[in-house]
């Protein structure tokens, strides 16, 4: 049951020598070479509003369990961006195109991944977002 | 300006009832513009030699706040290959030290930050070999 997460990092001209970075991950349980086993499929929604949502509810049990999320920002205005917030603590500003892929450590409840369409007004437009969460546990929620 | 392309495929053939197949790929672009990213740091190999956060040396630096303009993007892996082996990435600009992400053996990270913040790994074992990059515009 292998989800692999393969990264290509691609450019002939950012310096002297092209930079070609290509690496495959298999997606496992924590501390483990086992599979993970879970997915909440991906999903897609529109952010209008420049107030934190929450995207992935934190778990108790997440600490020690191993979760991947993939977050798009599917806007093509490139002033547009989402802040993503863990604990409150930005992680991370998505503009039009942009992805991250990161592995999700829930240190405590509060650990949601919440996004706010930062810049947002009612004339900007939505923001389209897709995300996907790979996991080992049963009761991750969305409510986003 | 230079054209940097990011791009992430996750696949797979039995975890759902369907295949998996979703390639997205990004053209690094600097802050609201659409001119590409001109620097980085090179790809870097470190040996994480701390086993906590805020101790005065082993830890690895992976990126100084503000050392690039919004939006540097962070790429890191760790490239043990023993499951359980972790890298811990915490928040060294922030008070608490918060940590921010936690990568097992062969996980890798994707991350366009904030840029305002230092980050810094430790290791659960000593040593714990990674790999990061950081592109973005210097500034």
């Amino acid at each position: 049951m292998a989800t692999t997460a393969t990264i290509t990092l691609t450019s002939a001209d950012i310096a002297g020598d092209p930079v070609n970075v290509s690496k495959t991950a298999t997606c496992t349980k924590a501390g483990a070479t086992t599979d993970l086993d879970q997915s909440t499929g991906l999903n897609r929604v529109h952010l209008r509003n420049a107030t934190n949502k929450v995207l992935l509810a934190a778990n108790a049990e997440g600490n020690d369990l191993a979760a991947k999320v993939y977050i798009i920002n599917k806007a093509t205005d490139p002033t547009l961006y989402l802040t993503v917030t863990i604990n409150a603590q930005t992680v991370g500003k998505l503009y039009a195109g942009d992805w991250m892929f990161f592995p999700w450590s829930q240190t405590d409840v509060d650990a949601d991944i919440e996004v706010a369409a930062t810049n947002w007004t009612s004339s900007t437009g939505d923001i389209p977002v897709e995300y996907a969460l790979f996991h080992e546990d049963t009761d991750f929620l969305t409510n986003a | 300006m230079a054209t940097t392309t990011a791009t992430i495929i996750l696949a797979s053939t039995d975890l759902l009832s369907d295949e998996l197949a979703l390639t997205t790929s990004a053209t690094l672009t600097q802050t609201t513009t659409t001119t590409g990213v001109e620097d980085t740091t090179g790809l870097a190999r470190a040996k994480v030699t701390s086993t906590a956060k805020g101790t005065a040396s082993g830890q690895v630096t992976l990126y100084t706040a503000d050392d690039f303009a919004a939006i540097p993007y962070l790429y890191i892996k760790n490239l043990d290959t023993t499951a359980g082996n972790r890298i811990y990435i915490y928040d060294d600009t922030t008070s608490g030290d918060p940590l921010q992400f936690q990568l097992d053996a062969g996980d890798f990270g994707f991350i366009p930050m904030h840029g305002d913040k230092t980050y810094k790994a430790y290791a659960q074992t000593n040593p714990t070999k990674i790999e990061f990059m950081v592109i973005g515009k210097d500034q």
